[in-house]
């Protein structure tokens, strides 16, 4: 009986099908590239274009264009992985259900065949990934960033130009707020001693929201020098962490005491994911 | 609860106030609206507005977010809030409340708002020109059923992710057709 | 890559450029307000809102502007009760 597996198992048009398939698969996803390719150079200076007229505070027309092309990346990918497991996943499931047992040598030659008939195509999958992963980054920086700096500058400005111009709401008295403001807050008349509420301008409420990525912005390039470190230091990210915090409390002082609570925690949470390796 | 310090009322505010309020925002109640309903002035609002997300980020337990969840879902409940809607929502009530009582409504709406956005529209408002739902009340339902869809996934998972596939095919489809199609339609393998 | 092709890739991109653009975002135009002072006079004793006697209430009728405890907040402190 053993006789019978040393036959020679040929089967040229299950070959014949592989390289096809093979084809096509790799043909598939280089139109999908090139459809990606396209798609995204055309994006680019259009996403910088919205983004620069986009006069919403929160950037939403951007926000939402991205989203819209970063939806047909996915679409992309959702076809790519479904033709995977329908066309090449099931097609090798049922060739092997086909084929002689692997433990005789006429069919581990066409069991081989098949192994590298599958890892030829998920590596090929694999570049298609990292191409969506390249625009993908393309698209999402494609507007640059936004300069945070001069955003403040300008509020720091504003800020100048009105501190002065408030009178009383009580006696008619000249009030001089002491110092910019992000929240409305309690403000008391020199003269008369009432209580006056001073709302800030909606640019300055912003400025809270603002604050912590301009920090980041900041000081960005000490948290480059940290991640380019190999292998990576703990210290390099706490001088990081320290000047970031700096510039945070710089930005808004009046936040200090509770930023200074979340830089412990921050720390914290870095050490102990450290020591989990 | 008392034992906890990160749980103390901020000038009065508690975490059950400050987490209904912040799903009345959502639903269109102003800054001004969400103070006089609290009994406070604007000043004191807009610091426990700041200093709960503060206690938030400096809690690594993320006790204090979960319990956030259980009572922004509980907002309607709410003694200082139960009967305050906002003026524009009068004619989306039905959905409103369809929203909270009936679970599938919600789970395919939630698909779709989540489709929305992968087609450049601001979901939110894509619920809101349907249903009249503001998005407070959507959140206020994400809240309420999350429990539940837990449960129903732990129970059929399968089943689960048929529906929610079924869903998303139904609105890709829509959104798709509204824009002339996705940029890769014709390419196949 | 055919005409066709390109065609519907850029008919595409104007069309979600045209739906970012004109579309109206959620809560709607966020209005850029100025700077501005307010003050609240008692609404029962019609009197100014002085400073010596706390936040909470009134300095001259006792009237509870807000029932509540100020806590150490960032600009507001306990000091602030009436």
């Amino acid at each position: 009986m053993f006789g019978l597996f040393d036959k020679k198992y040929h089967n040229p048009e299950l070959l014949e099908t592989i390289r096809q398939t093979q084809d096509r698969w790799f043909d598939f996803l280089d139109k999908l590239e090139t459809r990606m390719h396209e798609m995204c150079m055309a994006a680019v200076p259009e996403i910088r274009e919205v983004f620069n007229q986009d006069t919403d505070l929160y950037k939403r027309a951007h926000g939402h264009m991205l989203m819209g092309l970063r939806g047909q990346i996915d679409q992309m990918r959702h076809k790519a992985n479904k033709t995977k497991e329908e066309n090449i996943f099931y097609f090798i499931d049922c060739a092997t259900a086909e084929l002689p047992d692997f433990i005789s040598s006429a069919g581990r030659e066409y069991h081989n065949k098949l192994h590298t008939f599958r890892m030829d195509c998920i590596n090929r999958h694999y570049i298609f990934e990292e191409k969506i992963a390249h625009y993908t980054s393309l698209l999402n920086n494609a507007a640059g960033e936004q300069d945070l700096e001069a955003i403040y500058q300008e509020q720091l400005t504003a800020f100048e130009n009105i501190r002065d111009k408030f009178v009383c709401k009580q006696c008619g008295g000249n009030m001089t707020i002491p110092q910019i403001f992000f929240i409305a807050t309690y403000i008391t008349c020199p003269f008369c001693q009432t209580q006056n509420t001073f709302i800030p301008s909606t640019g300055a409420q912003m400025v809270l929201h603002q604050a912590r990525c301009l920090a980041e912005q900041r000081t960005a390039h000490l948290l480059k020098i940290y991640e380019e470190t190999k292998p990576k230091n703990h210290h390099l990210y706490q001088q990081y962490l320290r000047s970031m915090f700096d510039e945070w409390n710089k930005i808004v002082p009046d936040m200090a005491e509770e930023n200074e609570k979340f830089h412990q925690r921050l720390l914290q949470d870095h050490s102990n994911s450290i020591n989990h390796y | 609860m008392s034992e906890n310090p990160l749980l103390a009322p901020i000038h009065g505010i508690t975490l059950e106030d400050y987490s209904a309020a912040c799903a009345k925002l959502g639903s269109g109640l102003s800054e001004a609206d969400i103070a006089k309903a609290l009994g406070v002035e604007l000043p004191v609002w807009q610091e426990a507005n700041l200093l709960w997300p503060e206690r938030m980020k400096q809690d690594s337990t993320y006790h204090i977010v979960t319990l956030f969840g259980q009572y922004f879902g509980a907002a309607d409940q709410h003694p200082k809030f139960g009967n305050l809607k906002p003026a524009a929502s009068a004619g989306g009530s039905d959905n409103i409340e369809k929203i909270k009582t009936d679970k599938d409504f919600y789970l395919e709406l939630e698909v779709a708002r989540q489709v929305a956005y992968e087609y450049g529209l601001d979901g939110a408002q894509w619920i809101l020109d349907k249903y009249s739902i503001p998005i407070g009340d959507f959140q206020i339902a994400a809240s309420l059923w999350s429990d539940q869809i837990l449960k129903d996934i732990h129970a059929n998972h399968e089943g689960y992710n048929q529906r929610q596939d079924v869903y998303r095919a139904k609105y890709q489809q829509l959104f798709a057709d509204a824009q002339g199609g996705n940029v890769a339609d014709d390419i196949e393998f | 890559m055919g005409e066709n092709e390109e065609k519907r890739t850029l008919t595409y991109l104007e069309r979600l450029k045209q739906k970012a653009i004109t579309q109206e975002n959620y809560g709607g135009e966020i209005k850029e307000e100025e700077a501005k002072m307010e003050v609240h006079d008692c609404p029962e004793c019609g009197a100014g809102r002085a400073f010596r006697q706390g936040l909470t209430a009134c300095a001259y009728c006792g009237f509870k502007f807000m029932d509540i405890r100020l806590t150490d907040g960032v600009h507001i402190k306990k000091e602030n009760n009436s």
